[in-house]
C-alpha cells in the first residue's frame, strides 16, 4: 500500500499548494447581503436599499438592472435604480395590483445584474401579500429576464449564510474523505495481519489508524470554525457532530486496548480484529444514525447532501484535486509513522 | 433443569464442576467429531446446534452452582435502582426511559465483563484444543442474551415496584428488551474476549464498548419511547430494521474474527 517513489508525494504537495492558493485567492460571486424591508403589497410602489457584497456598482451604474422573480420564471423589472455607494443601490418597483396566481403571500426572488461584476441573487428576499380588489390584470408588466453579464470567469459562488466560509470546502470535506480512506487503508492491512502475521502489517494498520485519527480531529475542528459562522456555535449538539466525537472515541479506545496487551503477537492481533469491528461500526455511526434524526449538517434531517447545487463548476476545479491533494497528503505522513515504528523496533530488538 | 439442581444439592462442588465437564466434553466430542458423514449438510447442521446446546448447558450449570455471579448481579441491580429512586423520587416518563437504558447499560457491562475470565490459561488451552471456536463464542452470545434478558425485565419489575409504570405497550417495550440484549450481548460478549487476558478488563470493557453501542442505545430509546407513547412516529418500522440490522453486522463480524482472536 505504501508505494515506494517521490512521484505520489510531489503531486500530492502540488495539488494542495494548487488547492490553498485557489481556495484561498479565487475571489467570491457578487451577493446581496441585505435588503429592506423584505415585504411588499400588491399596487403599491416598493422601495428597497439594497446593500451587496463583491459589488462594484459606482461602475457603470447606468447599465445596472434588477427583477423581482416569481418561482413560475416570470419577472417585474425595476423602474428606478439609484446607486447610493459602492455597495448600495436603492431599486424602485411598481408592484401590481394583480399578482399572478398563487398563494396569498408570495416569496420572491430578487435579480441584481450588473455588467462587469455578473448576477447576483437572493432567493425569497421580498415577501408580496395580495391585497383585496385587485382586478385589472396589467398583462404587460412581466417579462422573462435575459442577457445576464456573465462577470470574471473563475468565482466560487455565494451563498447568503456561507459567505466567505464557502471555502472551507476545500479543507473540512477532503479531510473527512481522506480520513475514510486512511481508516479503509487501515482494515486492509488488519486483514492482512490477520491473515499472514508479520510485523510490518501490523504496523502500518496502526500507522494509517493514527493518522487517520488526525485527519478527523482536523475535521471536527474546521467543522467547528464553519459551525461557529454558520450555526452561531462551535459545538451546537448536533447529531453528526456528537457521531463524529463517538468515532473518534471509537479510535481513541484502539490505542488504549494496544496499550492493555502485553505479549507484541497477541497485541496485534487483538488490534487488527478490534480495527475491524470498530470500521464496521463507523459507517452506521457516520452514515446511517444521522440520516434517522434531525440534524443542521448538509446530508442528514432532510437536509440535502452536497450535489450539484452546492458545487459549481469552478468550485469542483478546486474540490477534486483538495481530495486527492489530502489523502495523498495523509498516505505520506502514514508512510513516515511506520517507518518511524519499524525503526523503533530495530532499535530495541538491537539494544 | 431438574436433574443438575439435584447434582447441585447432592456433591462437593469441585467434583461436580470437573465431573460434568468431563462428561460434557465427551458428549461434544461426539457430536463434534463423530460425523459419519461430513458433506452431509442437514446432519451437521444438527451438530452444530447440538454442540452449542452443550455449552450452553455448561455454561448454565457452572452459572447455577456457583450462584455468587447471579446473586451478585442481581444485587447490583437491586441497589443501583435504589439508589435511583432514592434521588429522582418521582420519574418522568421522558426520564424514565433514559434511566433505564442507563442502568441496562452498566449492568449489562458489569454482567457480561467476566464472559471468558474462566477460560484463561490451562483451561484455554484446554478448550482450544477441544472445541470450535464459533461454537463457544455462540454458546456465551446465547447464555449472555439470556441472561440480560432476564436481567432487563428484572430491572423493569424492579421500576415498577419501586415507582410506577409509564410503559403503554408492554408487548413492545419487551421486544425492545430482547432486542437490546442481543445487541449488548453479541458486542459486550466479543470485546470482552478480548479484554479478559488484561488487568483492568471492566474499565477497558467500557472504554472500548460504549462508543460502539451508542448507535444501538440511540435506536433503543426511540424505539422504547414509542412503547411509552412519548413518540408518535410512524417510521418504528425503520428504526428496528437499523437496530437488526447492526446487530447483525456486529455478530456476523465477531463470528468471523473471534476464532482468529481464540487462535493466539
Amino acid at each position: 500500500m505504501i508505494a515506494k517513489g517521490r512521484l505520489w508525494k510531489i503531486a500530492g504537495v502540488i495539488l494542495l499548494i494548487y488547492v490553498i492558493l485557489a481556495g484561498m485567492l479565487v475571489p467570491l460571486k457578487p451577493g446581496i447581503e441585505e435588503v429592506s424591508p423584505s415585504s411588499g403589497k400588491s399596487g403599491e410602489m416598493l422601495h428597497l436599499e439594497v446593500t451587496g457584497y463583491n459589488v462594484h456598482f459606482l461602475q457603470e451604474a447606468s447599465s445596472l438592472r434588477a427583477w423581482l422573480k416569481w418561482p413560475d420564471g416570470r419577472a417585474l423589472r425595476a423602474s428606478g435604480v439609484q446607486v447610493l455607494s459602492d455597495r448600495q443601490v436603492r431599486l424602485d418597483f411598481s408592484i401590481p395590483s394583480q399578482l399572478p396566481e398563487g398563494p396569498e403571500v408570495q416569496a420572491v426572488t430578487l435579480l441584481v445584474d450588473h455588467p462587469s461584476d455578473g448576477t447576483a441573487v437572493l432567493p425569497t428576499a421580498i415577501f408580496l401579500t395580495q391585497e383585496e380588489g385587485g382586478e385589472n390584470l396589467d398583462t404587460g408588466v412581466w417579462e422573462k429576464p435575459a442577457n445576464f453579464s456573465k462577470g470574471p470567469f473563475f468565482t466560487f459562488p455565494y451563498r447568503n449564510i456561507l459567505a466567505e466560509t464557502v471555502r472551507n470546502t476545500y479543507f473540512h470535506v477532503p479531510l473527512w474523505f481522506g480520513m475514510m480512506f486512511l481508516f479503509l487503508a487501515a482494515v486492509i492491512h488488519s486483514v492482512r495481519h490477520l491473515r499472514s502475521g508479520g510485523r510490518h502489517s501490523d504496523q502500518k494498520a496502526v500507522a494509517y489508524t493514527l493518522t487517520g485519527i488526525l485527519f478527523g480531529v482536523l475535521g471536527l475542528l474546521t467543522g467547528a470554525v464553519w459551525a461557529k459562522h454558520t450555526w452561531g456555535a462551535y459545538w451546537s449538539w448536533d447529531i453528526k457532530q456528537n457521531m463524529t466525537a463517538v468515532a473518534l472515541l471509537i479510535y481513541v479506545a484502539y490505542f488504549i486496548l494496544r496499550a492493555s496487551v502485553d505479549d507484541p503477537d497477541r497485541k496485534g492481533r487483538v488490534g487488527a480484529a478490534y480495527g475491524i469491528f470498530a470500521f464496521s461500526t463507523l459507517i452506521p455511526l457516520l452514515y446511517v444514525i444521522p440520516r434517522l434524526t434531525d440534524s443542521l449538517h448538509p446530508g442528514s434531517g432532510g437536509n440535502p447532501a452536497f450535489g450539484s447545487q452546492d458545487l459549481d463548476h469552478t468550485m469542483r476545479l478546486v474540490f477534486y484535486p483538495a481530495i486527492i491533494g489530502w489523502t495523498l497528503l495523509g498516505f505520506w505522513m502514514a508512510s513516515l509513522w511506520y517507518r518511524y515504528l519499524n525503526l523503533r523496533e530495530k532499535v530495541e530488538d538491537f539494544s | 433443569m431438574a436433574s443438575f439442581i439435584t447434582q447441585v444439592g447432592s456433591g462437593g462442588e469441585d467434583w461436580l464442576e470437573t465431573g460434568s465437564e468431563n462428561s460434557h466434553s465427551k458428549l461434544y466430542l461426539q457430536a463434534y467429531h463423530g460425523m459419519p458423514h461430513k458433506g452431509d449438510p442437514p446432519r451437521r447442521n444438527m451438530k452444530d446446534l447440538y454442540a452449542i446446546g452443550l455449552l450452553l448447558r455448561k455454561e448454565f450449570l457452572l452459572e447455577l452452582r456457583t450462584g455468587a455471579a447471579i446473586a451478585g448481579i442481581t444485587l447490583y441491580v437491586v441497589s443501583t435502582l435504589f439508589v435511583v429512586y432514592e434521588m429522582f423520587v418521582r420519574i418522568q416518563p421522558s426520564v424514565w426511559n433514559t434511566l433505564f437504558w442507563i442502568v441496562f447499560l452498566f449492568v449489562s457491562v458489569n454482567a457480561l465483563v467476566k464472559s471468558f475470565v474462566r477460560e484463561k490459561g490451562d483451561r484455554a488451552l484446554y478448550y482450544y484444543h477441544l472445541l470450535n471456536p464459533s461454537h463457544v463464542l455462540l454458546a456465551k452470545i446465547g447464555y449472555n442474551m439470556l441472561l440480560m434478558f432476564v436481567l432487563g425485565l428484572l430491572i423493569w419489575g424492579l421500576f415498577i415496584f419501586f415507582g410506577d409504570n409509564p410503559v403503554r405497550e408492554p408487548g413492545l417495550f419487551s421486544g425492545v428488551i430482547f432486542l437490546g440484549s442481543v445487541g449488548f450481548s453479541v458486542v459486550f460478549t466479543f470485546l470482552a474476549s478480548m479484554t479478559a487476558l488484561g488487568n483492568q478488563s471492566a474499565t477497558l470493557l467500557a472504554v472500548l464498548s460504549f462508543p460502539l453501542v451508542i448507535p444501538m442505545i440511540l435506536l433503543l430509546v426511540k424505539i422504547s419511547a414509542h412503547a411509552l407513547g412519548l413518540l408518535r412516529d410512524t417510521a418504528i418500522g425503520g428504526d428496528i430494521a437499523v437496530l437488526v440490522a447492526i446487530e447483525l453486522l456486529c455478530g456476523g463480524l465477531a463470528l468471523i474474527l473471534f476464532p482468529i482472536l481464540w487462535k493466539s
